[in-house]
């Protein structure tokens, strides 16, 4: 462990500078004892997104690992996969959600573990067979079970109401009493939560449920099965029981709005009539942050809604074409509902029309791997599931082994990681950051990225205190500007790359816009970039920044790029009286893929259809401006 | 003394048991009468009610008393096949039973440690062997100017702005989310935002005086140490449930190779590998 490396080394040497020791922090579970700073200083790095064994499909699979080995891993212990190799990850996160499905939690173990005789249901006993055959059987089982889900044809043997609900408890209190053990309030945080894995026909409706709070509370409520469900006020209900009962507190985040066809941002109620105020504010209040980024795929922007941004449709590719099992195609019409930058939009709209905008949401990314291991790192990859840890035929395997799931494992994108702007490294500061949705995502890199929106700010705020001065006299991102100063918002942007990882192409700031007919609008605006004296805008377009990818050694150079990027923006063609929100977006130079990777690794010829380079990118939480 | 209590413990030791119902197994196997174990099935009230809830619990009624006569059938039929396929080695072919033996006996073997409680000389001696590990973070406290990317013109810029800063006077780094100041920084929090060599650059700095420029993940730096303070010696309060942690985690991995590695060694295995 690197931590060691570095403390040992200097437990042999400085202790001549000995000038006292720090005060208690750290104390486990419970209250956190830890000093929380007078306003966000440190970006925390985490996962809110992670499948164990637990999970029904992930166990299907082939994942053997533990929430216990999920959280040794994520503090950055070496832990061995489920295929048996060594997994250890470069850089420690500073917290993780164990999300393991809440529908048939521990099913497909349970499954396994039946004795043969006592399975009576053809179609259970076929699985189990598959199961206990190997890992194609068990790939080809669990691919069947999803599909099946999916139809809403799942034997009810393996939704057993009361076996099930047994079982629930029972793993849900060993969970619990994992996530507790390695909750270390000042080092790592360790949520308790669960995935609420609502579909309809297929189309994915999920969120993950984190809460804020530990074994006490959590432990009176188990994780709520969706399977009887449509739509999610089932969960809101479930929610406002919780935080009533208990005094706890609890949120939701969608995700994979990719491949929903278009149900996770309607413009319409369930009902078919037009979203309510009262119904935009309830999903406003229990959702305030969306996963906007992930291995199946990245929902920020499509091209066919955002056709003059060129850097749209980032990990797009094979994810547009159907819903999440592949069992219903999608329309062009519906991918504006299935994609962030228009669901920020549409909020707009409501919004006007109504006064409440249920999509006032924060963005953060997370990596949904089913391997218990949260690895997003290109060079570095795990795999969505334990089919596909590394081997040298991941590749150009289907998503699913052994079946027709309509995508290609190459398709998956090594993404993403939520960055969290919080007072302190614990379970309070971290939730109640994303509440006021002060987070952004990356696709693995953790870049720094600081965004404030004010009335006043000028370039000169950049040589002074900028931070406190964009707390002092404007809002952080994921914050709401006020009508109130003269002349148009302006706002301090300011990246950094990650210290290991690649340089820094530009900063972009994303406006949306609703004009007076109701009509929604956007635009990318280039605000800052590297080498801006030689890189000269032409036609409204920067010039690339250029590539130095060797895809023969999958290496990089940082001689191009940037390592830091800042700026003052101001919005060229701001109207007062036009709501808007304004996101940023910062592209990294281009570097290799996962796959560039496996490539040299495993010496591979792959076709030209698989991507061996990319700019990956992070996205901030946008800041909202609403005229009275 | 009484004389008795050697042969009343000798009866209570396992070993003894053993031995005693390995020789009823051998008289059992060797003598006249084999199947009064194996070929003899019983189907008691305890059987018969397990198979009932078993029934109930999968369709939510009890069973009729044609219903009980086909599942006790069926448990014959079963137990007559099961005990026919093991003299048979039908088990040894198929790779579904295989495995779950497996993986009970593994269950087996991680169970003791799964549920065992060190004690605190344990931990103590688990902290004393790797106090770094355990130990709380050195901490700095550190102003810093950022100066961008490392190359000769900004090494050259910072030679020049180190002396205006020991002069007493004010330089404007770059502008970057990085703290200008930072209290009582854990070298884990160091090197998340600047990287490793940051870390090591700054131990090697003197406290006390604008130094640099010290190169970053990110850069080059200039920086001054207000205060430092080495890592606190571990006390096993403080750090009780991260050594339990780490106990339990080494005491499951070690008991499920131990227990291999026990087995494997009454067994002779030979590997041909096809050529």
């Amino acid at each position: 462990m690197r931590k060691a490396m570095l403390t040992a080394a200097l437990l042999m040497t400085t202790t001549a500078l000995v000038s006292g020791c720090d005060g208690p922090r750290g104390g486990f579970g419970g209250k956190s004892g830890v000093k929380d700073t007078a306003y966000p200083e440190q970006v925390f790095w985490g996962d809110t997104h992670l499948h164990t064994g637990n999970s029904v499909d992930a166990f299907g699979f082939g994942a053997r690992l533990t929430p216990e080995d999920a959280l040794r891993f994520a503090r950055g212990e070496e832990v061995k996969s489920s295929t048996g190799l060594a997994a250890k990850l470069e850089r420690p996160l500073d917290f993780l959600v164990i999300a393991d499905h809440a529908e048939g939690i521990g099913a497909t173990k349970a499954l396994y573990d039946a004795p043969r005789m006592l399975i009576s249901d053809p179609t259970l006993l076929r699985w189990h067979d598959l199961m206990h055959e190997g890992p194609a059987g068990s790939l080809k089982a669990t691919g069947e079970i999803l599909q099946a889900r999916g139809q809403n044809k799942l034997p009810p043997g393996l939704n057993d109401p009361v076996k099930g609900a047994e079982r629930t408890r029972k793993i849900w209190d060993e969970n619990i009493d994992t996530v507790e053990r390695y909750n270390e309030p000042g080092k790592f945080t360790a949520f308790i939560g669960f995935e609420y894995t609502l579909m309809q026909g297929g189309n994915n409706l999920h969120r993950n449920v984190i809460f804020r709070d530990g074994k006490d509370k959590a432990s009176k409520v188990v994780p709520l099965d969706p399977s009887s469900a449509a739509w999610p006020e089932h969960l809101w209900d479930y929610m406002e029981a919780y935080e009533k009962s208990t005094g706890g507190k609890v949120l939701a985040i969608p995700h994979n709005s990719n491949v929903s066809n278009g149900l996770m941002f309607m413009l319409t109620e369930p009902n078919g009539g037009p979203i309510s105020a009262a119904y935009a504010r309830r999903r406003a209040a229990r959702e305030p942050v969306v996963e906007i980024t992930q291995i199946k795929g990245d929902s920020e922007a499509h091209p066919f809604m955002s056709p003059n941004d060129e850097f749209a449709g980032y990990g797009t590719v094979g994810w547009d074409t159907n819903n999440l099992i592949f069992n219903q195609p999608t329309k062009q019409s519906e991918l504006p509902g299935s994609y962030v930058r228009e669901a920020l939009k549409r909020g707009l709209l409501i919004e006007q029309r109504t006064g409440v905008n249920p999509y006032k949401v924060g963005v953060i990314g997370s990596s949904d791997s089913h391997t218990g291991l949260a690895t997003v790192d290109e060079n570095n990859f795990f795999g969505k599931h334990s089919g596909v840890e590394p081997s040298p035929q991941r590749a150009t395997a289907g998503f699913v082994p052994g079946m027709n799931s309509g995508r290609m494992n190459w398709q998956a994108l090594a993404s993403g990681y939520a960055a969290v702007w919080a007072t302190s490294n614990s379970r309070e500061a971290i939730f109640d950051a994303m509440m006021r949705r002060e987070v952004y995502a990356t696709t693995g890199p953790r870049m720094t990225v600081r965004v404030f929106g004010g009335w006043d700010f000028k370039a000169d705020d950049l040589k002074g205190d900028w931070v406190k001065a964009g707390y002092a006299r404007g809002v952080p991102m994921g914050g709401s500007l006020k009508p109130g100063g003269a002349g148009a918002p302006s706002f301090i942007l300011s990246a950094l790359k990650d210290p290991v990882g690649a340089n820094l192409d530009r900063v972009q700031v994303v406006k949306g816009w609703v004009d007076k007919a109701g009509v929604s609008h956007e635009q990318v605006f280039d605000v800052v970039w590297s080498d801006m004296d030689k890189r000269k805008a032409a036609g409204g377009k920067v010039p690339s920044v250029g590539d130095t990818v060797d895809t023969t050694r999958a290496t990089y150079e940082n001689s191009i790029g940037a390592p830091s990027l800042a700026t003052v923006w101001t919005d060229p063609a701001f109207d007062p009286k036009v709501r808007a929100f304004y996101y940023v977006r910062v592209l990294e130079i281009p570097t290799p893929t996962w796959l560039n990777y496996d490539m040299v690794k495993y010496k591979l010829k792959f076709g030209p259809e698989i991507p061996l380079k990319q700019q990956e990118r992070a996205y901030t939480s946008a800041i909202w401006y609403t005229p009275t | 003394m009484n004389l008795a209590q050697p042969g009343r413990q000798l009866l209570r030791e396992p070993l003894v048991h053993f031995l005693i119902a390995g020789a009823a197994v051998f008289w059992l196997l060797s003598g006249r009468a084999p199947d009064l174990g194996e070929r003899r099935i019983v189907v008691n009230e305890q059987v018969v009610s397990g198979l009932v809830q078993r029934w109930t619990d999968t369709f939510r009624r009890p069973p009729s008393q044609d219903e009980i006569d086909g599942l006790i059938r069926d448990y014959v039929q079963d137990q007559v096949y099961y005990r026919e396929a093991l003299s048979l080695g039908l088990d040894q072919e198929d790779e579904v039973v295989v495995r779950r033996m497996r993986r009970k006996m593994e269950s087996l073997a991680v169970a003791e440690a799964e549920s065992a409680e060190p004690g605190d000389a344990v931990l103590q001696a688990m902290i004393d062997k790797d106090p770094a590990r355990y130990s709380d973070d050195a901490r700095t406290s550190f102003d810093q100017i950022y100066l961008g990317a490392d190359n000769p013109a900004n090494r050259a810029a910072a030679d020049a702005a180190l002396t205006r800063l020991r002069k007493g006077e004010q330089v404007a780094g770059v502008a970057a989310p990085l703290p200008s100041h930072q209290d009582e920084a854990s070298d884990e929090a160091i090197a998340g935002t600047y990287g490793d060599e940051f870390v090591l650059a700054l131990r090697r700095t003197p406290p006390g005086q604008w130094a640099g420029p010290v190169a970053s993940g990110l850069g080059l730096h200039l920086v001054r140490i207000a205060a430092r303070t080495a890592p606190t010696k571990p006390s096993l309060d403080k750090v009780r449930q991260r050594v339990t942690n780490d106990w339990r985690a080494a005491a499951i991995a070690r008991a499920r190779d131990e227990s291999y590695r026990r087995i494997l060694e009454g067994y002779d295995v030979v590997i041909v590998r096809p050529k």
